[in-house]
């Protein structure tokens, strides 16, 4: 892992050939030493770019973040408050980089990083952010919390201290290819068994799933969790594109939509993925990679990957949010409101909203897809996380503050009277299926595909 | 109203030499700056950066955007008087060595008003910031000085234009001298900063098309 890391602070050289790892995975390591601090230091250096310097020197500890963030908004503990959480890295900032603290650091709060202040910014960097952005989105300064966590996490990450269930996650897509090590023959079995499913629901055998379609206008990527866990996911998926008529292909090779490397800012082994990803659809031709609805997953390859590449992949990235949207709109699938009586209120996935620009086209889904819908009281971009954010899920060890934090998002759901929480990101929809447990709040948990799939009307 | 002697000299010669201190020790910081690399995102965009970039510039006269000055719309009023005021403070020290303000006409009852309220505002915020256990946590000795020092050079505004007394006149242009000197060093300089964090925010957010909708559709 360590030397897996190593590359990613000189993201600038050519990219390395598309392998999977050889090595035997390592566990992450319990503790930081003293002989990690020079490398963490090293990283920070290269990593100095203008909005990052921005944002560690224009904080003015005003407070007005803290409130915002739902770790802080759920438990009151001052801890969480998101400018002492970016502090513990600007310390270091300010000892190193500020002419004031260079001298005089503990004026201006500055402080020489050490294991221990490494330690402190690893529990609550890992164990209480998310990475959302809310913060931001209330900072008046504009400082971009998300690159000052992104930073600090792969500071640490790069030294193979990071949570395990994270590292695991990361090991195992940077192994196998998908984050579940899923097989081909696991994977084509499980697509073969949805088809016929599909068929027998629809009454309707060339209702298919296009496998590795050569020249396929949308290239769909899945969560690994979806043919694991909720193949009933892709079911409904391939219902609305079978409806709309569409040109699409599963490729058996790369599909999966996660890239857990965005959780820990690393952009050499982010960049991998996303070549993976953007080979493959460059490979079948598509002009579309219709994103799953997973919020990471469609940051990373709509966004990140073009930054992490270099280029502009050759084709364009939708989300299945915005193609459902466009559908819709456009009459592609006509929809029966009344097939879902029950209120829904939606939460929005940070990575597609605060860092995605999601936001309308849910909106326009579930207006033509149920017939009771209400927001949250904080909706769109200024939702807040649910908790499920930045690899929360994959930390077992901050499970219960994760739980604790997610207190505002329970109240909210209940607020609003809704029998259905629709959301667009399957880490979103496992942390909320927590909370509805944790919280006995009483309610489904669906994406976006699987209420329109309900209320569609078949020719 | 016009100064001689020893007073004038520090209302001019020394004030510039102040103010151009201020201005390398400026102009060298931009310029470190602006030798780390800029960030723009490649994917084909949403939305419209240079539109984000104005809307996240703005920010700072759009308290409805955004939940914690909507919320908290009595600390941004707090903003908008200190900030007020210390921009009239400062425009006094240009404008007193020429005589175009002077202790006592029409303009200077109008800053000295501004300054009592800004030093109302700055001890508020001192207290709040010493009673809040979040803000105790972040703060460094800095921030506590910054609200004091400014507090203090409040007073010695209104002692220097609601008097006429030059004592008070000599504490308001030494504790200006003091300002432009230290000012560049402290957190105060955030005015410098802060535009290039809202610019950078607001061209990437912008792009993605998430920035400028949130003047539209706050909640």
């Amino acid at each position: 892992m360590q030397e897996k890391m190593a590359a990613v602070t000189t993201i600038e050289e050519p990219q390395p050939a598309v392998q999977p790892l050889e090595k035997p995975k390592e566990g992450p390591k319990p503790a930081f030493e003293p002989q990690d601090i020079p490398r963490m230091l090293e990283i920070l250096e290269k990593r100095m770019n203008r909005p990052l310097a921005a944002s560690l020197a224009a904080c003015v500890h005003c407070g007005l973040c803290t409130e915002a963030c739902h770790y802080y908004a759920s438990t009151k503990n001052p801890e969480f408050a998101p400018a002492y959480k970016a502090d513990l890295l600007r310390k270091v900032y300010k000892k190193r980089y500020d002419w004031l603290g260079r001298l005089f650091p503990s004026w201006v709060g500055g402080k020489e990083l050490s294991p221990e202040l490494a330690e402190k910014m690893y529990d609550l960097v890992f164990g209480a952010c998310t990475v959302c952005r809310r913060c931001s989105l209330n900072c008046p300064m504009g400082v971009d919390y998300a690159s000052i966590m992104a930073t600090a996490r792969y500071m640490m990450a790069a030294m193979n201290r990071l949570p395990e269930g994270l590292k695991a996650t990361i090991d195992m897509h940077l192994e196998t290819g998908n984050n579940m090590g899923i097989s081909e023959e696991e994977l084509v079995e499980t697509l073969e068994w949805i088809q016929e499913e599909l068929q027998a629901e629809l009454e309707d055998p060339t209702a298919r799933i296009p496998l590795n379609q050569k020249g396929a206008k949308y290239f769909l990527t899945m969560n690994p969790r979806e043919p694991k866990y909720y193949p009933l996911t892709i079911q409904a998926e391939a219902k609305i594109l079978h409806a709309a008529k569409e040109s699409y292909t599963i490729s058996t090779k790369y599909w999966d939509a996660t890239n857990y490397c965005l959780f820990i800012g690393d952009g050499a082994n982010g960049r991998k993925v996303a070549q993976w990803q953007v080979e493959d659809v460059e490979r079948l031709g598509c002009e579309y990679l219709l994103a799953a609805e997973c919020g990471h997953g469609y940051r990373s390859i709509r966004w990140e990957a073009a930054n992490w590449l270099g280029r502009q992949p050759n084709f364009k990235v939708i989300a299945f949010q915005e193609l459902l949207a466009r559908y819709i709109q456009d009459g592609r699938i006509k929809l029966d409101p009344s097939r879902n009586p029950k209120r829904v209120t939606y939460h929005d996935p940070c990575n597609a909203a605060k860092s995605g620009g999601i936001i309308e086209e849910p909106r326009v889904v579930l207006r033509a897809a149920v017939e009771d819908f209400v927001e949250l009281k904080h909706n769109r971009q200024f939702s807040y996380c649910c908790g499920g954010g930045g690899g929360a899920l994959t930390m077992t060890e901050f499970a219960k503050r994760r739980l604790e934090a997610a207190k505002v998002k329970a109240e909210e759901i209940a607020a609003t009277g809704a029998k259905i929480v629709a959301t667009s990101c399957h880490n979103c929809l496992d942390q909320l299926a927590e909370i509805n447990r944790h919280y006995k709040l009483g309610v489904e948990i669906k994406l976006l595909c699987e209420l329109v799939a309900d209320a569609l009307i078949m020719d | 109203m016009h100064y001689e002697g020893a007073l004038r000299f520090l209302m001019e010669e020394v004030q510039y030499m102040a103010l151009a201190f201020m201005a390398l020790v400026y102009a060298a910081k931009v310029g470190w700056f602006l030798r780390k690399p800029g960030v723009r995102d490649k994917a084909p965009l949403k939305g419209n950066p240079a539109l984000g970039a104005v809307v996240s510039l703005g920010n700072i006269l759009m308290p409805w955007a955004m939940e914690s000055t909507r919320v908290h719309w009595f600390f941004y009023l707090e903003f908008l008087i200190f900030h007020g005021a210390v921009a009239l403070t400062i425009l006094s020290t240009f404008l007193i060595p020429f005589g175009i303000m002077a202790p006592g006409d029409g303009f200077s009852r109008v800053v000295v008003v501004a300054m009592g309220l800004a030093f109302l505002v700055g001890v508020r915020r001192l207290i709040r910031r010493i009673s809040r256990a979040e803000l105790r946590l972040i703060s460094s000795p800095d921030d506590y000085f910054a609200l004091v020092v400014l507090n203090l050079f409040f007073l010695s505004g209104i002692w220097a234009l609601g008097t006429a007394d030059t004592t008070g006149m000599w504490v308001f242009f030494i504790m200006t001298t003091f300002f432009l000197v230290y000012v560049p060093f402290s957190k105060i300089s955030h005015y410098i900063t802060y535009p290039f964090a809202r610019w950078y925010y607001g061209v990437n957010f912008g792009g993605r098309g998430v920035i400028a909708k949130a003047v539209r559709s706050s909640s």
